[in-house]
């Protein structure tokens, strides 16, 4: 791993379109503003990971009592309009 | 979009039927999954108001899903400018979202902390991450 010494309203560089700049270093923690193209995502660590990891577990995961959580779930429905329409966005 | 003659996918939730033209291409992979891209829609009537998204890329990864909305009444995920930009939303057009599910014995387990959202008119897809959620990537769907 390339370590790098920076101070406050110092940045690094990555690549030619990635910048990471120091805003803030306080006790609580450093305060980091990230400038990335809009198809490279930036993510918390521990969100990323948490994601993956139920990501990865959803396509693992067998589905023994799918159809008993299906057929519940289409009952609950019933009373109600059909749900299945795409969402408006807000 | 296509309207090809409806296309039999063999899944681990059964036999399942996807329109031909329904390919949606993620503008960037899912968190654990860099290189699958291209993902078909699939269902049943037996597995209504599940449905299925099965990647086409290897390792071929496939889901079972639902609206989200079904599970949390008034559930509402902010799309921001760049997720827009990237699916290519116009403003008000209607968007098909989706929360990964597991399934347990006792329970199913619903993501509404990274739901995956499409856009039916261009058929492009994305996983959000919002850096900050109410929502669990464990949402509890009790079986009875």
């Amino acid at each position: 791993m390339l370590v790098i010494t920076r101070k406050k309203d110092e940045a690094i560089v990555i690549g030619d379109s990635i910048q990471i700049r120091i805003l803030r270093v306080g006790a609580d923690g450093v305060r980091i503003g990230v400038s990335a193209p809009a198809h490279v995502p930036v993510h918390r660590e521990e969100v990323y990971e948490l994601v993956v990891a139920a990501n990865q577990s959803s396509a693992a995961s067998e589905a023994p009592t799918l159809a008993r959580l299906a057929e519940r779930l289409r009952r609950q429905a019933e009373p109600v309009a059909p749900a299945v329409a795409p969402e408006l966005q807000p | 979009m296509t309207t090809d003659a409806p296309l039999t996918i063999e899944t681990r939730f059964g036999s399942l039927t996807a329109a031909a033209g329904d390919v949606v291409t993620f503008v960037a992979p899912m968190p654990g999954f860099p290189g699958c891209r291209q993902f078909v829609l699939a269902s049943a009537p037996g597995l209504a108001p599940f449905t299925s998204l099965n990647g086409l890329d290897e390792p071929r990864p496939s889901f079972l899903a639902i609206d989200p909305h079904l599970v949390q009444p008034g559930y509402q995920v902010a799309l921001d400018d760049n997720a827009r930009r990237q699916l290519d939303v116009v403003e008000g057009e209607p968007l098909l979202w989706l929360a990964l599910v597991r399934v347990r014995e006792d329970a199913a387990l619903v993501n509404l902390r990274a739901p995956i959202v499409i856009n039916p008119r261009r058929m492009s897809g994305l996983q959000l991450v919002p850096h900050d959620s109410a929502y669990s990537t464990d949402h509890l769907l009790p079986l009875d």
